[in-house]
């Protein structure tokens, strides 16, 4: 018992020691500071909501006029349709947005690596099965998906979520799943099966570090689409009607007559919400790419997000072109590597 | 090879196209111990005797009375024929003619934003990567990390608000008679046209600044290869070495890409529909769901997913016939 | 090879800027036409903006659901009467008298024409008889679109057809008709009884007499020995023309049919009726809808001159209200056909020729509570819910002026706690209303009820019984209802009670309420002088899929409900109802939250005239009647 939480602490402590390191390598790149110093302040305007809102949305009791301009008691004036403060509702926003994007992020990073090391390192009838699946998963287009399934079972933020992680992870799984199949040749894990560990001992302690840059990265990056996508679904307001998030805001600005009044305010405050928590992951994500692979740093950030959530032919392409060149890792490279479609 | 390859693609296609089929018809149909009731939901002032009989006509009607497996059967049957179902709309048109009737619309939407953004992101995309590292090409990476970030619904309402409601320069809104009157005059064509500025433009500025990066990048990536150098040393024109070998090879990826996005080209544009009342599949879906209207969202679920599917079929083949390499079993 | 690219380059910009130019041109092409129609129309049309998804695409003369459908249909086609709900006044349309007559044929009027009710109970308030006959006069001048004369046999036919679901496929047809005693059987479609009696069907048999020249226009009906049961009958089943559904009807190929012979889609699109309009069938389609005023109309105004002064009325639809706000602003409408929120009224504050117009509405939007939830539903707190203390503390905590002022920008007014309003003379019961009073006074006593009842109470300040359940409820609404629930919320935490929003619609079993899953939640009601017989059972009584979702069962309650339906003397009956209101009332079941006034606009650059009835946008058949060109 006691050896158990021994190892749990001393795991932990690890892990956040790693986390540190990592901050401070994030601190060091430019790019990745400002993402940290816009995500850190969103997360501060997440948590400590209460405090920093001047007026809290839910209570009526002090609700003013609606429909104001802003002003310095309301510095982005109020809503038409009830006379809310927007500015303490863009506060109170983060906390859907952060929530949603970080929690499917995760998730998303956690199905996609389980699914990638085991397709990867297993294969075989796992890995075909898993395959076919993700193909029958691509066709189904997934807005429509969820307005569907928003229908039938209730609209909420946790059914958005399960539809995300249910369909966002083939694209990490795959790019995973390339890197698994170097991995599965390296010496140091053809020493442990030589050694007789099991399987599932390889996967975590010796397949799973190698791929947590990966991990780390989609997270990042992941977040980010996910935080804009949340924002469509909530304009067509298939999240929690109670809840407080930017593209409800949008959707309400829209139906209560923003745009007859012109009041642009209303408009403009959930926009930028949106963009400084989106522009802040991928910053944040874009960074650590670089700092795990520095060849790539001529790459732009729309590449490697399209990268990561691109979940077709793009990515098959790739893999089909990594995969055939991995098996030839082991013998000896050819001279020409790339044979171009039509040099004269 | 390739045939062997093409007749197992079709085949797989076939099996995922019944199981999504399957799918489909049993999606609403979970949880509900009589569909009836949530195809025709009671009445407040109806009595316990009119509400039986209106469900069992609701269930003669739509077929329910029979067991499951009939219904499947009877549904399988009628997609065969075409007939996607029954819409609940007055006057209960059937489903496959409300598609048919909003496709060209979205299409013109979205095939307008396909055309522009290649076009411009095309020619973007290789000045900056012509100009690399210099002022143009920072500017186009910034442009992509600020156009993920801003949703294409949000820079729509900007545009709606400023171009439409204040200054009017173009329609606010989508004329209401615009889809029931086009009559192919001069006068309709360029009503369409002004009406859809403003979604296409929306759209356009993030598929523009994405096809701009994927140029860049694959026109950058071709041209640090060994077989350009070689060309170039072999002393051919610049002319040359840049359409004939760079931008052919710089092109493949793009086509994958263009390939992904022929799936996205009726399903995608949802919200910047509903935002600019634009009469295509987006806003026919939505108003389904508005009014719960279980035959026609189901209908254009599934139509989506087996345009899907068709399309990917296509990009595949396509695709083999472009790079030869990428084939299965494909020698080298 | 810069100069390559710039060629390139070049070239590809050329492309460029001629495609702007040629949008350019285009819009400007555009700007001229389409949406700007009514600007240079002069004729005599009026242009109307619905908000809706859809227009049908077709019309089934008898519809069930709602929309843009039921309102061109009743204007198409006709009924026998009109019914005003506020005056109970019947006015004639296709039929010009109805009346009840005794068993010798002379009817059982007053001397000033109106129902004789003390005499009509002393002819059929005894058992033997079953059924009240009503004998009816058509108006001989009816004629349908086609010109062919309404007759009685037009009559027989659509009534008979209500009554034989198996052809009409229509089951809300069956309920209009209930109560005529004209029954088949439903499994063998054989006629068990008839309740229509013309010259060529069975007059003569049954008893009532027709002569020869009035052979076409009078008929008499049997109907349920209820006062209420003419009303539906007369106002609400539309007649259909026997020469155009006669022949094309039959049990294989039903009225109400979602896959039409090409004869019925015929029939559908090109509706022929004996309502003041007829539909343009060619001018009509999925955004438009055209109406023509019949000139031939067979009822005129009181001075001889036509009823409606307009000749065309277009119906365009729009997708989203703000849209339709827009196009009306920008003179692209003559009236919009749905109500406003109080937040658009400063919109039209300056322009002149936009009027604003309010009327009171005449849904009242009440808290229900579920006071006797089905066993697997029960809860702890709905349990409490069925004290009648506490509710009556909840209902004295609600100030009706506060949620109209605060939710409502002041556009309402509060309703009595009898659930009628003041503006029906004949029902309302001014002792019924109980929950009138100075808002501190009603506080005072909400919380001595509940200092009696649970008197703990937790740090924020809300209350516990003594077995630990805390007063905590929650109110499932609609997202448009969170404004509402909120001010209640500080409405109700002033006593001590907490309520929170519950969105509806997350399943089958908070959508529909029957089910007993829910602790409050918001309901409109309206009762009128045509519906009390079926609303108060509905809404108090009936247990099955009806309104009383929380299930009322007083036996006070359903005793005086039963009394007032079997009634047959009108004044017995709206005494019953008065005091109905006092038994209801005291139940606090249904707390009224307040009656929101309808806003509407319209513009008067081209028609004045504009009337708005209670209840109803500006646009609707009174204003039709007053509005002139300017």
């Amino acid at each position: 018992m006691k050896r158990f939480f021994s190892r749990l602490g001393s795991a932990l402590w690890d892990a956040l020691k790693g986390i540190g390191r990592f901050v401070a390598k994030l601190w060091a790149h430019p790019k990745g500071r400002i993402g940290l110093i816009i995500a850190g302040l969103l997360v501060i305007c997440a948590v400590f909501a209460p405090p920093i809102a001047p007026y809290a949305p839910y209570d009526v009791t002090p609700r003013a006029e609606k429909g104001l301009s802003p002003s310095w008691a309301h510095p982005l004036g109020t809503t038409i349709t009830t006379g809310q403060d927007i500015f303490s509702m863009l506060i109170y926003g983060t906390r859907v947005s952060l929530v949603v994007g970080i929690t499917t992020g995760l998730a998303t990073a956690f199905l996609g690596a389980l699914m990638g090391v085991l397709t990867g390192y297993v294969g075989g009838f796992v890995d075909m099965l898993v395959m076919r699946i993700v193909d029958i998963m691509l066709v189904i287009p997934t807005l429509p998906l969820t307005i569907v399934l928003t229908n039938l079972f209730g609209k909420s933020y946790f059914m958005i979520i399960f539809i995300f992680t249910l369909f966002g992870w083939t694209g990490l799984a795959r790019v995973v799943r390339s890197q698994v199949l170097v991995l599965k040749n390296s010496n140091y894990v053809r020493a442990a099966e030589l050694a007789g560990a099991k399987r599932s001992h390889i996967m975590f302690r010796h397949i799973l570090p190698g791929v947590s840059h990966l991990l780390i990265m989609s997270t990042a990056l992941t977040s980010a689409g996910i935080m804009v996508a949340e924002a469509g679904l909530s304009f067509l307001g298939l999240g929690d009607p109670t809840a407080i998030s930017w593209g409800k805001m949008l959707a309400d600005a829209q139906s209560g007559g923003a745009l007859l009044f012109g009041h642009w305010w209303w408009i403009m405050a959930p926009g930028i919400g949106i963009f400084l928590s989106v522009f802040a992951f991928m910053r944040i994500g874009l960074a650590m790419e670089e700092i795990f692979n520095p060849r790539m740093k001529q790459s732009s950030g729309l590449y490697k997000l399209f990268k990561n959530l691109n979940n077709t032919y793009l990515q098959e392409v790739f893999d089909s072109m990594e995969e055939d060149r991995l098996e030839e890792k082991v013998k000896p490279e050819p001279t020409e590597e790339r044979e171009p479609a039509g040099v004269s | 090879m390739q045939k062997g390859y093409v007749i197992k693609r079709i085949l797989y296609t076939i099996f995922i196209f019944f199981i999504v089929v399957t799918l489909n018809f049993f999606i609403p149909r979970i949880g509900v111990e009589d569909p009836a009731e949530r195809y025709y939901p009671p009445q407040g002032n109806m009595t316990d005797v009119e509400y039986d009989i209106v469900k069992q006509l609701t269930r003669e009607q739509y077929g329910f009375d029979v067991s499951t497996f009939q219904q499947y059967i009877r549904y399988l049957n009628d997609l065969f024929h075409g007939d996607l179902g029954t819409s609940f709309q007055a006057g209960s048109p059937k489903v496959a003619d409300l598609i048919a009737s909003r496709i060209p619309w979205t299409l013109v939407l979205s095939v307008s934003t396909l055309l522009i953004g290649l076009f411009l992101g095309l020619l973007i995309g290789s000045y900056a990567a012509w100009k690399r590292g210099q002022r143009v090409d920072t500017a186009v990476l910034n442009a992509s990390t600020i156009t993920t970030a801003l949703p294409a619904f949000f820079i729509a309402l900007l545009l709606s608000l400023y171009l439409g409601f204040e200054w009017e320069l173009f329609p606010a809104y989508t004329d209401p008679n615009m889809v029931a009157s086009f009559d192919w005059s001069w006068r309709s064509i360029s009503l369409v046209a002004s009406s859809a500025a403003l979604p296409i433009i929306s759209m356009a500025i993030g598929s523009v600044v994405s096809y701009a990066q994927n140029t860049r990048n694959s026109v950058i990536a071709v041209s640090n290869e060994d077989f350009i150098l070689t060309a170039r040393a072999k002393g051919l024109p610049s002319r040359q070495v840049l359409y004939k070998h760079t931008l052919r090879n710089a092109m493949l990826p793009i086509v994958t890409n263009l390939g992904m996005s022929v799936s996205g080209l009726i399903g995608g544009s949802v919200v910047i529909e509903q935002i600019f009342n634009w009469n295509g599949m987006g806003t026919l879906f939505l108003n389904a769901n508005n009014t719960n209207d279980y035959p026609l969202m189901m209908g254009i679920m599934l139509f989506l997913s087996l345009f899907a599917l068709a399309a990917n079929l296509v990009t595949d083949l396509c695709y083999c016939l472009l790079d030869p390499r990428v084939t299965v079993g494909g020698s080298r | 090879m810069k100069r390559r690219l710039h060629t390139g380059g070049r070239r590809l910009g050329g492309l460029l800027l001629s495609a702007v130019l040629l949008n350019g041109v285009l819009l400007a092409a555009g700007c001229s036409g389409g949406a700007y129609e009514r600007r240079g129309d002069t004729s005599s049309t009026l242009y109307i903006g619905e908000v809706a998804s859809s227009f049908p695409t077709s019309y089934m003369p008898w519809f069930s659901r709602d929309g843009i459908a039921p309102t061109i249909a009743n204007m198409v086609y006709s009924t026998l009467f009109d019914y005003d709900e506020n005056t109970g006044v019947y006015t004639p349309r296709l039929a010009n008298s109805w009346y009840y007559v005794d068993k010798e044929g002379n009817p059982i009027v007053t001397e000033d024409g109106r129902v004789d009710y003390d005499r009509l109970e002393e002819v059929y308030g005894g058992s033997d008889s079953a059924f009240f006959p009503v004998r009816f006069e058509l108006n001989p001048d009816a004629t349908w679109s086609d010109g062919t004369p309404v007759t009685v046999e037009d009559i027989y036919f659509t009534y008979d057809l209500a009554a034989n679901q198996k052809v009409s496929n229509h089951a809300g047809a069956l309920a209009w008709v209930n109560d005529l005693l004209h029954k088949y059987d439903t499994n063998t479609g054989v006629m068990k009884r008839q309740g229509i009696y013309t010259y060529d069907h069975g007059a003569a048999q049954a008893g009532y007499a027709i002569s020869e020249e009035e052979k076409d226009t009078v008929f008499y009906f049997e109907v349920s020995k209820v006062l209420g049961a003419i009303t539906p009958l007369v106002s609400t089943v539309l007649i259909l023309p026997k020469h155009i559904y006669g022949p094309i009807v039959s049990a294989e190929n039903p009225l109400n049919n979602t896959d039409p012979d090409e004869a019925l889609s015929y029939a559908y699109s090109h509706p022929v009726g004996c309502g003041p309009f007829t539909l343009d069938a060619e001018a009509t389609n999925s955004q438009e809808i055209v109406l023509h005023r019949r000139k031939d109309f067979y009822i005129k105004a009181k001075d001889g001159s036509d009823l409606y002064k307009v000749d065309t009325l277009k119906f365009i639809l729009y997708q989203e209200i703000n849209v339709a706000i827009y196009a009306l602003k920008k003179g692209h409408l003559d009236v919009l056909d749905s109500s406003i929120s109080a937040n658009y009224a400063s919109l039209f504050e300056n322009e002149e020729s936009v009027r604003l117009m309010k009327a009171p509405g005449t849904f009242t939007q009440t808290l229900v509570f579920n006071l006797n939830a089905p066993t697997d539903r029960v809860t702890p707190e709905r349990t409490l819910l069925s004290d009648v203390r506490i509710r009556k503390a909840i209902a004295l905590a609600v100030d009706q002026q506060q949620l109209i002022q605060n939710v409502l920008n002041g556009e309402g007014r509060p309703v009595s706690a009898g659930l009628i309003m003041e503006t029906m003379p004949d029902l309302y019961n001014p002792e019924s209303d109980i929950l009138a009073g100075d808002t501190d006074e009603k506080l005072a006593e909400a919380n001595a009820i509940l200092d009696e009842i649970c008197p703990t109470k937790d740090e924020a300040g809300y209350r516990y019984t003594e077995d630990g359940v805390k007063l905590s409820f929650e109110i499932l609404g609609s997202p448009g209802e969170q404004e509402a629930i909120s001010f209640l919320q500080v409405l109700l935490q002033k006593i001590g009670v907490e309520v929170k929003f519950a969105a509806k619609g997350n399943s089958p079993e908070t959508t529909y309420l029957y089910g007993g899953n829910f602790d409050m939640t918001i309901q409109g009601v309206t009762f009128s002088l045509s519906n009390i017989d079926t609303m108060y059972n509905a809404h108090f009584s009936n247990l099955n899929r009806s309104s009383n979702y929380g299930r009322l069962q007083d036996e006070a309650i359903n005793a005086k409900i039963t009394e007032m339906r079997q009634t047959i003397n009108l004044n017995k009956k709206y005494e019953a109802v008065k005091e109905l209101q006092l038994l209801t009332a005291q139940q606090y079941y249904k707390i009224p939250l307040y009656c929101s006034n309808v806003l509407s606009v319209a513009r008067t650059d081209r028609f004045t005239g504009w009337e708005q009835e209670d209840g109803s946008t500006a646009f609707n058949l009174k204003s039709l009647e007053n509005l002139q060109m300017v």
